[in-house]
């Protein structure tokens, strides 16, 4: 295929998290919101004066500092997000939003209180303590932790609108960017897709890490790219994917992958379009800020929810995905140290591989994409089963 | 003095040369030098002088007493129980369990650290009893549908307006007390976990209570469950599989984690006011608050009681410290939590001792203490008397643990609405995710309480698995650097010995107090041992 | 009179006798560590061998 015009544009944009457009925005006066989570609502983070900025800690391989302050038994993501930052690499943040989702993230997001590593003298934080059911008492939770953690100190802050109107604009603004990523990412439902999962995934991720009124129209344009572009005569993989997981917001893991024959035709972890690129609606008689929390809690598809309903989303979604995108079979993810989705591969691989009969592999990984080889022969290994099972005739579920 | 004190002295004085503390004192032996090699069982029992050594065995004659009764309450279910389940079998290493809490214990600190016991063991040894004969694995009993079965980390107290019902802590007996007992029978069940392809990097705790579940090897109780997300991430996730495998209808009650915002309350307390209608719908019966304000009066005197042992506990006279306090008040708090009034009337004959013996201005462990020190984070289950060896070996005395500062909040007993916000604040503060989870300044709250308790040195337990408290590691150290006090990593797998062994901890202490202060042990038969294979 | 003392006085200390043999006979137990002796080296590894004979239901569901 021929490359996309905009991809090394893409990749250089993911080099650093302080990247060309993220510094264009704050000389305009900008102010940076970092966030680790999807339970901090992007739309929260684009109020009027404020762009999102969904950290990351690209090319971080040593995490000698950061493994002083949580020793080297803590999930790879956060000491690598705590390194960065004692780096300096996010000097150019005003608030960091975090979320005791898990343990680490906590305890990495409070070292930005207790060290101050962001040399800014309007950074501040919060963390937030988020639901774990998807039912209406959790989501008056959710409510009053987001306003308390978000809105309100962003107002007293920094002075931002946080009213309803301005919420309804970052809405829009929300929805305009996950339109254009959805229709990006619908071209991988194709037999023989024009668009590899690699590349959707440097998309989704500029998507999040840039501000969103200067990326979007680099983005429109690669899907008017799309639109005419041509694929390989031939389906180039020997299988397709879907991958699950936790933080991978790397793309040449995904790379890796493919390398392997597998095409990931659909991204369900944390850094990927599902969930985050999906449609907010404004209900009647409903407030944008509700519209907001109801979105996120039905959406998140986080291993820590507890409630039978949210466990059961969280297979059909990935049941839903593999259907709707033809996959041969799943990878499930999981971070090193990360207990959520250690418990969660266990589960949803006995169910699917079990239960539902899609095939599904499980593996763990560091954060930086080191012991490639080791990860290489499983899915080349996972890849030939796959392959095999087509000979002989499986049917896809 | 009278004659019989004289011939007791006398014969004190004969004896005196197979006491273990007198050997060490003498450079002759010591606690260990009557053990078989790596056994962890002894040659003989301890010799603690005439009266105390009666003593001693008068509370094992008594802790006998309680299991034949258990035997003779339900000797059918027990014995099926002893044949089904694995962790049945470790429950016959009570006695060895008992004598190694408790070495090198003497007069008050000895009736004490039995009192308390005994209390264990005669609630312990009925609750096997009443579950076993009313497993559903057994063909049920007559109670099997009024059973409530919950997390253990879940305060029963709240479930107790439900008159006739029984609440009943689902991992406490194959999991969590048993670790106590016998430090290789999680391994067993971890295994089992992993062997489902469960990564050997999570909690052990959470691990073992997977490997349970897999392993069919809960009791069947009841027609429903209560899960919750206490304490902390894993026993979250956990939860998945024992709903699963045990098949009941679950409510998981997600309490506030940062419960000490002040919008916790609510939340929370509509997590329990749901998890209460959800078992008058299953079990069709009615909350009667005066049922609950019953055991509510007993758990608030008994909160009474331990107030007024803390503030003993900040003298240097109070005979109860260490293991004999910190696994009473896990067990009275987090698993008895007011049901049973014999935990009351053993804190009332507790507290006459203390006050006497702050009058009196009693020394305890024959004023061999060196150190005061505060036991911070969730303490190694497999190796409870860690806190006795650190008393014996070093002269430290674990004057409190962090999990005995569990919910100490009084609860209004007239008034069901003001009821219900103090039992949430209670329930919030469990056991191991009152300070370890839910922000700085709950595990940074350590120095305060070390500062009032009198303490020169905190025992930071460090569970290699623990993301909660990992996360704070240095900043631990620093402070400690900072305000002046001694400061010791205690690593550990909280259930999985195989990981960091027993003697691992122990050289952990053994390092800091022989390098960083130069100090001699006062039993140099402990310092360096192997009880691999003890229970 | 004289009889039922007599009487009262053999029961006595025939239940006396019975005591200091209970006594004498459970701190036998107790001081030699024979019960848990008995269960380390003999009831425990019996079990053990009759748990890890057992075929368990292994299974997530």
């Amino acid at each position: 295929m021929k490359d996309l015009k905009h991809l090394i544009t893409f990749e250089n944009l993911l080099q650093d998290a302080q990247n060309e457009l993220v510094t264009k925005a704050l000389g305009e006066g900008k102010l940076a919101l970092g966030y680790n989570c999807y339970y901090i609502p992007e739309p929260l983070l684009n109020l009027p004066g404020c762009f999102s900025s969904r950290l990351r800690a690209p090319r971080c391989t040593s995490t000698d500092v950061a493994g002083y302050y949580m020793t080297n038994r803590t999930c790879p993501y956060a000491r690598s997000i705590l390194e960065r930052a004692i780096e300096g690499g996010y000097n150019y943040l005003s608030a960091l939003f975090g979320a005791e989702s898990c343990a680490t993230m906590e305890r990495m997001e409070e070292h930005f209180e207790l060290l101050h590593p962001v040399k800014n003298e309007r950074f501040f934080s919060t963390i937030l303590d988020p639901p774990m059911k998807g039912d209406a008492n959790n989501l008056e939770y959710y409510k009053v932790q987001l306003r308390k953690n978000i809105l309100l100190p962003l107002q007293a802050h920094f002075g931002v609108d946080i009213s309803d109107g301005a919420i309804r604009s970052a809405i829009d603004d929300h929805n305009a960017v996950s339109r254009v990523i959805e229709a990006i990412g619908a071209h991988r439902r194709a037999d023989n897709p024009n668009l590899t999962g690699y590349e959707f995934h440097v998309i989704q991720l500029v998507s999040q890490v840039c501000p969103h009124a200067l990326i979007l129209p680099l983005l429109q344009e690669t899907l008017e790219e799309l639109k005419t572009r041509e694929p390989e005569p031939g389906f180039p993989f020997r299988a397709r994917v879907a991958l699950v997981g936790s933080e991978i917001d790397d793309p040449d893991f995904t790379r890796l992958i493919e390398s392997c024959g597998a095409m990931v035709v659909a991204d369900r972890y944390c850094f990927g379009s599902f969930p985050g690129r999906e449609q907010i609606e404004i209900r009647a008689g409903e407030s944008a800020f509700d519209a907001v929390c109801r979105h996120y809690l039905h959406w998140n598809q986080c291993a820590r929810f507890m409630d039978g309903m949210k466990i059961e989303q969280r297979t059909e979604e990935v049941r839903r995905l593999v259907r709707e995108f033809k996959a041969d079979g799943i990878i499930y993810e999981n971070m090193k140290f990360c207990e959520f989705w250690s418990y969660e591969k266990v589960l949803q691989n006995h169910i699917f591989t079990n239960e539902l009969r899609i095939p599904c592999c499980t593996i763990e990984k560091e954060y930086a994409l080191g012991a490639a080889g080791q990860l290489r022969t499983r899915f080349q290994a996972f890849i030939e089963s796959l392959e095999i099972k087509h000979i002989q005739g499986g049917e896809r579920t | 003095m009278r004659v019989t004190d004289k011939i007791i002295s006398a014969i004190d004085r004969k004896l005196e040369r197979f006491d273990p503390l007198w050997q060490a004192e003498h450079g002759v032996g010591g606690q260990r030098s009557r053990y078989r090699d790596k056994t962890g069982v002894a040659k003989w029992r301890e010799w603690r002088g005439v009266k105390d050594t009666f003593y001693d065995y008068t509370q094992w004659l008594n802790n006998l007493v309680s299991m034949a009764g258990m035997v003779a309450s339900a000797p059918v279910p027990i014995l099926k129980g002893f044949w089904e389940y694995r962790w049945m079998g470790s429950y016959l290493g009570t006695f060895l369990f008992i004598d190694r809490l408790f070495e090198g214990y003497r007069g008050e600190e000895l009736r004490i650290a039995h009192m308390n016991m005994h209390a264990i063991v005669q609630s312990l040894t009925k609750r096997i009893a009443f579950i076993l004969a009313n497993d559903r694995r057994f063909g049920g009993g007559s109670e099997t549908d009024n059973c409530i079965p919950h997390d253990e980390t879940i305060t029963p107290l709240f479930l107790k307006g439900f008159k006739g019902l029984h609440p009943i802590p689902l991992q406490t007996l194959p999991e969590f007390i048993i670790c106590d007992i016998d430090q290789h029978i999680e391994p067993y069940y971890i295994d089992v976990a992993e062997s489902f392809g469960l990564p050997a990097d999570v909690c052990s705790r959470c691990a073992a209570e997977t490997g349970v579940a897999l392993d069919d090897a809960f009791p069947l109780l009841g027609r429903v469950m209560l899960s919750t997300n206490m304490p902390c991430n894993a026993s979250e996730s956990t939860s998945m599989f024992q709903r699963r495998r045990i098949g009941l209808p679950d409510n998981p009650i997600t309490l506030a984690m940062q419960h000490q915002n002040p919008e916790a309350i609510p939340y929370s307390r509509k997590e329990l006011e749901n998890a209460l209608a959800f078992v008058e719908e299953h079990y069709g019966v009615k909350y009667d608050w005066d049922e609950l304000f019953k055991y509510a009066r007993l758990m608030n005197e008994q909160n009474t009681i331990e107030l007024e042992k803390w503030d003993l506990f900040k003298t240097p006279y109070s005979p109860l410290s260490g293991i004999a306090e910190s696994l009473y008040r896990l067990y009275s708090w987090q698993s008895v939590n007011g049901q049973d009034e014999y935990f009351n009337r053993v804190d009332r004959r507790v507290i006459e001792i203390m006050r006497r013996c702050y009058e009196e201005k009693y020394r305890p462990f024959g004023g061999r203490t060196r150190h005061r020190a505060f036991l911070w984070g969730p303490s190694a289950v497999y190796y409870t008397d860690f806190p006795t060896w650190t008393q014996n070996c070093w002269g430290i005395t674990i004057v409190l643990n962090m999990d005995s500062t569990m919910g100490y909040n009084m609860i209004d007993t007239t008034d069901p609405d003001k009821a219900m916000d103090d039992l949430t604040a209670f329930t919030q503060r469990a056991c191991m995710r009152h300070h370890a989870v839910g922000g700085w300044e709950n595990i940074n709250a350590v120095w305060d309480w070390a500062r009032s308790f009198n303490c020169d040195m905190v025992l930071m337990n460090d569970n290699i698995a623990c993301n909660g408290m990992l996360g704070v590691h240095a900043m631990m150290e620093e402070q400690a650097r900072e305000l002046g006090f001694h400061f010791i990593f205690i690593e550990h797998d909280l259930q999985d010995s195989r990981t960091v062994s027993r003697q691992d901890m122990r050289n952990c202490v053994n390092n800091y107090m022989s390098v960083v202060l130069n100090e001699k042990p006062l039993d140099p038969t402990i310092v360096e041992f192997d009880d691999s294979e003890a229970y | 009179m004289g009889k039922i003392v007599v009487f009262l006085l053999k029961m006595l200390g025939k239940l006396a006798l019975a005591a200091l043999i209970l006594f004498v006979a459970t701190f036998t137990l107790y001081i030699t560590n024979a019960e848990n002796k008995l269960i380390y080296y003999v009831v425990r590894p019996f079990l053990n061998r009759h748990y890890d004979a057992q075929v368990r239901d292994r299974r997530i569901v």
